[in-house]
């Protein structure tokens, strides 16, 4: 219970702070330890467990999600430390009536994925490229999703995937064909 | 797409297989909305964080937990000598002739053997707490010198890491098919070379991780784990944890009655069923481990008499598994340990483990060593081949499956698509102070990576090409029928000669040798590799007895596929999907016997209650042949009992009728019919109900899948570019040309191959499992073990043959094979672009330069 958890934490000498988050468009205020990550909030105390956490050392990008636009590795960051932020997760890709993002629907389109644990970071990713650059070339795609690892696919079909939403976005509505 | 006019296509009505239909799993992980065990989080559950060892070889002095137990939001601090109270060791599973397997307990109470051996598991309210405690605990050691290689566990002064085993060299076997002596001594030439791999380790996404709940009322169990054999780590938690008094469990086994019609009515199906697999046992391996080591006997008759005192086995369950490649297929001490701890405690535990355990010991694979000699006459033909084998299996042997059974895997396919007239292979496994050996996507991988590496150091000293040489030598469509000299018979499924004349015909060879010429004046140079290889997936009948006696009655797999009373169809599998796509390939199969659309099906995996037992789960590239094949089966006889209900009802003769899209009517008269679901209502209205899942249809069946066409086969040719100022290599061209029969699902398939590749151009130059000369773990970030971006991976080009076979379910397993044939085509390809002989399988940058001669060794 977070009760206890937090209980525990104040009688081993740590503190505890009120964190203001809006995490997909909706506030988010928290209780939590200021130790606490914000990838360990966003699963465990916000509930969203969409973003995953695969290294815990900033390697990997599987924990990655938007602060205020930007790609950031919530493994690595307290929620403290963004107390205030706009932080958008693979829970917040989509429509509020449920239509997929475009990289959603082309992800799909091109089975971008196996296993897709790797997929939260990728799709962060891919959504923050696409917001600096709505056009890149194949090789700009895979530069910029180096800092996202994935085991199972080769990271052909999710080059192919992030043509395909780039296809889309710029009103080829087919996605063309992967 | 499936051939024309082949009895497979013929009866895909609504031919959704060989399609990419839209991934049934992508509608939840592609929103975030899957459950992986990480992402439970029941109310109360408390986090455990294992304490363990930073020596590599040392003996433990005193472990002192008092300060950790008193710290804030710890609940339970429980020691090696107290867990080994609470459980029974790991005992042998497979006693192979030759071999000695020591037992281990979940934690480690005297001595530790690896940096990372678990010695205590702290419990607390977070995981933050938890690591605090976990610091608190001080434990004192005595250091051992290590044993860091194979080289030193084969001398015979290394410290042993295990008392009874007689030294590190923890089994010793040849295996001889032919008169090698004879065929060595009249052929023109011998030619040896030493090949060494070192240490990998399978790295998926998602870490290991277990969830135990504990249910207040009744003490039940629930496991979420991401485990590869969901059935395998029930039996295993209830065997290990059972530990009761002897007289106890008999009692409660003499007076439990359904427990005891249970037992007796399941020993007598194994033994009916698998008589023959009985006989085929022998008793060398048994005798080898008693000569060492009598105490697994004690052990196994309490794990025995527990079992059958236990009325509860645990429930273990997973819906999404972040990626295994055979790292969650054996059974975790950490799985142990944490279903003690909850049962002690009467309360629900949770562990993730973190990437730095994962590296640690969440499974490594391929450090072996390989002395291959082939005996050749002038004109290249191969006569025989000789290999000293040895692997390094670390500290702790893996649970069910290691190093020695890996061993026979690769007996059996070494000598790989050619003719030999003559095989032998010594096969030795040591103990070292590492972590687990386990198996790896294609387990038995190096003997492709040797036996091809090797094929091009014989073409060289004979000056062929490494084309010719294997042209020359490859069974072909009219050696057939034929057998591996190690046993398994060949059918036309071992395509394996035409994957590489067709590889060959897609390079342009002059085309090559151009750019060659053109890159080798601007400081690069190119090469190009080739490798060949076939997989038994699933193999032909006598497949698994040939690697050991009595192992093939491990691999028939049910399935059950039911229809509810609205309809709806479910089939229910043991298969444990971990990245697949089973949900989507196993509906596109079943709803094509069945005639109904995809998203009438649902695939039940994942849930020990509800799906039908086997040990296998998913590896092995079973998925396709054995898996699907029980898929298929079952749905067949569901369609024939819905076409016999239907008959009736339609007053035709059921060899008239005809199912399209779930509507049941005569052929050609698709107006007149009943649908799927009118019929499953009526049969439900009238009592049907079956006994498994009281459906109103339901069949069950056991699919043996060996011998509906045997072999998975590939030829991987790649060009490798390098620059001589950095040693990085890049890949102008990666081409595969495989054959796994006919496709399920070509952009699965596709993906399997092209992720196998990745894996295998990792391996080559960019991952490592280091270890300095005192075992100290040295690649235990992602900043120092690196697995390859989308920067370092190149567009991989996939082409398919489909060779089809006499068999009723002709799909052919595809999961391994990427992995198989990588390192051996990119090792080749680096050979021939720098003319230095390649005898190690990992080229980093360094590596290449000094092959190049541009640095000096350092």
């Amino acid at each position: 219970m977070t009760a206890d958890r937090l209980a525990a934490e104040e009688s081993a000498g740590g503190s505890i702070v009120d964190v203001a988050l809006t995490v997909n468009g909706r506030s988010a205020p928290v209780r939590v330890e200021a130790r606490r990550t914000l990838s360990d909030v966003l699963r465990e105390d916000v509930g969203l467990t969409g973003t995953h956490l695969g290294c815990e050392h900033g390697v990997c990008g599987a924990c990655t999600v938007l602060i205020d636009g930007q790609p950031a590795r919530s493994c690595l960051l307290l929620a403290a430390q963004v107390d205030g932020a706009e932080i958008t997760t693979i829970e917040g890709l989509a429509e509020p009536d449920g239509t997929l993002h475009p990289i959603q629907q082309a992800m799909m389109q091109a089975h971008g994925f196996q296993c897709a644990f790797c997929a939260p970071g990728f799709l962060m990713s891919a959504v923050a490229l696409l917001a600096d650059n709505p056009q890149p070339t194949r090789s700009e795609i895979r530069e910029e999703l180096a800092g996202n690892l994935c085991r199972c696919t080769g990271y052909q079909s999710i080059v192919d995937g992030v043509e395909i939403a780039v296809r889309r976005m710029n009103g080829d509505s087919s996605g063309g064909s992967s | 797409m499936t051939a024309p006019g082949h009895p497979q296509a013929r009866e895909n009505r609504s031919g959704l297989v060989g399609q990419s239909v839209r991934r049934v799993e992508d509608d939840r992980l592609l929103t975030g909305a899957g459950v992986f065990v990480a992402d439970r989080n029941p109310d109360g559950v408390l986090h455990a964080v294992f304490v363990r060892s930073p020596l590599a070889h040392a003996r433990i002095t005193s472990i002192d937990v008092a300060a950790a137990r008193r710290a804030p939001g710890v609940v339970a601090v429980i020691t090696g000598a107290e867990m080994a109270e609470m459980t029974h060791p790991f005992p042998p599973f497979l006693m192979l002739p030759g071999l000695y397997t020591p037992l281990f307990h979940a934690l480690s109470a005297d001595k530790v053997r690896l940096v990372g051996d678990p010695v205590a598991v702290v419990i607390a309210e977070s995981r933050y707490l938890a690591e605090d405690a976990a610091d608190l605990v001080d434990v004192d050691y005595e250091p051992l010198p290590t044993v860091a290689s194979i080289a030193e566990a084969l001398s015979p002064t290394s410290e042993p890491l295990w008392a009874k085993a007689g030294g590190n060299v923890m089994m010793d076997h040849t295996d001889t098919f032919g008169d090698v002596d004879a065929v060595f001594a009249a052929a023109d030439r011998v030619i040896t070379e030493r090949f060494d791999c070192p240490r990998q380790s399978n790295q998926p996404m998602e870490t290991r991780g277990s969830l135990v709940e504990v249910d207040a009322a009744t003490g039940h169990l629930t496991i979420h784990n991401a485990t590869q054999s969901s059935h395998l780590l029930r039996w295993a938690v209830a065997a290990l944890t059972g530990k009761q008094r002897t007289t106890t469990a008999l009692k409660r086994f003499i007076t439990n009655k359904q427990r005891r019609r249970a037992f007796f009515a399941g020993a007598k199906q194994f033994v009916g069923t698998n008589r023959d697999g009985l006989k085929e046992q022998d008793n060398a391996g048994p005798l080898a481990q008693l000569k060492k080591d009598r105490s697994f006997l004690g052990h196994m008759n309490k794990i025995a008499v527990g079992l059958l005192g236990k009325d509860d086995y645990p429930t273990v369950k997973a819906q999404d598994i972040g990626g295994g490649f055979g790292s969650k297929g054996p059974v975790a001490r950490e799985d142990i340990a944490l279903a003690a701890a909850a049962t002690s405690l009467g309360r629900s535990v949770k562990w993730i483990e973190d990437r730095t355990e994962n590296l640690m010991d969440g499974g490594q694979a391929r450090e072996e060593s390989l002395t291959v000699s082939i005996a050749v006459d002038s004109d290249g033909t191969f006569r025989a081949m000789r290999v000293d084998l040895i692997i390094d299996q670390g500290a702790y042997p893996g649970f069910p499956i290691g190093a020695p059974l890996i061993t026979k895997m690769m007996k059996v396919m070494f000598p790989g698509a050619y003719r030999w007239d003559a095989f032998e292979i010594r096969s030795r496994v040591v103990a070292t102070n590492k972590g687990r050996y386990i198996p790896y996507r294609g387990p038995w991988a190096n003997e492709t990576w040797a036996r091809e590496r090797m094929i091009d150091v014989v073409a060289d000293a004979l000056g062929m090409t490494p084309a010719e040489i294997r042209l020359h030598n490859m069974i072909g469509a009219d050696d057939l029928p034929t057998s591996m000299v190690t046993g398994p018979s060949i059918d036309e499924t071992m395509s394996t000669k035409q994957t590489l004349e067709r590889a060959l015909e897609l390079i342009d060879m002059d085309q090559f040798e151009r750019d060659r010429v053109a890159a080798a004046a601007s400081g690069r140079r190119l090469g190009l590799g080739i490798a060949c290889y076939h997989e038994a997936a699933p193999g032909p009948p006598e497949f698994w007895d040939c690697i050991h006696p009595g192992t093939g009655m491990l691999t028939p797999e049910e399935a059950h596929t039911t229809v509810e009373a609205d309809g709806s169809v479910l089939v229910y599998t043991q298969q444990m999907p971990h990245g697949q796509s089973h949900e989507t390939t196993y509906a596109q199969v079943a709803a094509d016997e069945l005639g109904v659309r995809i998203d009438d099906v649902t695939i039940v995996s994942g849930d020990t209650d509800r799906t039908p037992f086997g040990f296998a789960g998913t590896g092995g590239s079973r998925g396709g042949p054995i898996g699907a094949g029980a898929v298929r089966t079952t749905a067949r006889e569901v369609r024939r009992q819905l076409i016999e209900s239907a008959a009736g009802m339609l007053e035709a003769s059921p060899d008239d009728i005809e199912i399209v899209d779930g509507n049941i009517h005569v052929a050609g008269v698709p107006a007149r019919g009943v649908t799927v679901a009118e019929v499953a209502r009526r049969a439900a209205d009238d009592g049907a109900s079956g006994d498994l899942h009281g459906a109103p249809f339901e069949v069950a069946d056991v699919y043996n899948g060996a011998g509906d066409g045997g072999w998975s086969v590939a030829t991987h040719v790649c060009i490798v570019d390098i620059d001589l100022g950095t040693g990085l290599v890049t890949f102008p061209r990666y081409l595969v040309v495989e054959d796994c029969g006919p496709i399920i699902h070509p952009a699965v398939v596709d993906g399997q191959v092209r992720g196998g590749v990745a894996q295998g151009i990792g391996a080559v130059l960019y991952e490592r499992t280091t270890y300095d000369e005192d075992a100290n773990l040295q690649a235990a970030t992602y900043m120092d073990y690196l697995v390859p971006t989308a920067m370092e991976i190149p567009e991989i080009e996939v082409h398919h043959l489909e060779t089809l076979s006499p068999g009723e379910n002709d799909f052919r397993g595809v999961g391994e094979g990427g992995m198989v044939g990588a390192p051996a085509a990119i090792t080749n390809a680096i050979e021939h672009a720098l003319g230095a002989r390649v005898t190690t399988q990992y080229l980093p940058p360094t590596k290449i330069l000094e092959l190049a001669g541009v640095i000096v060794p350092g």
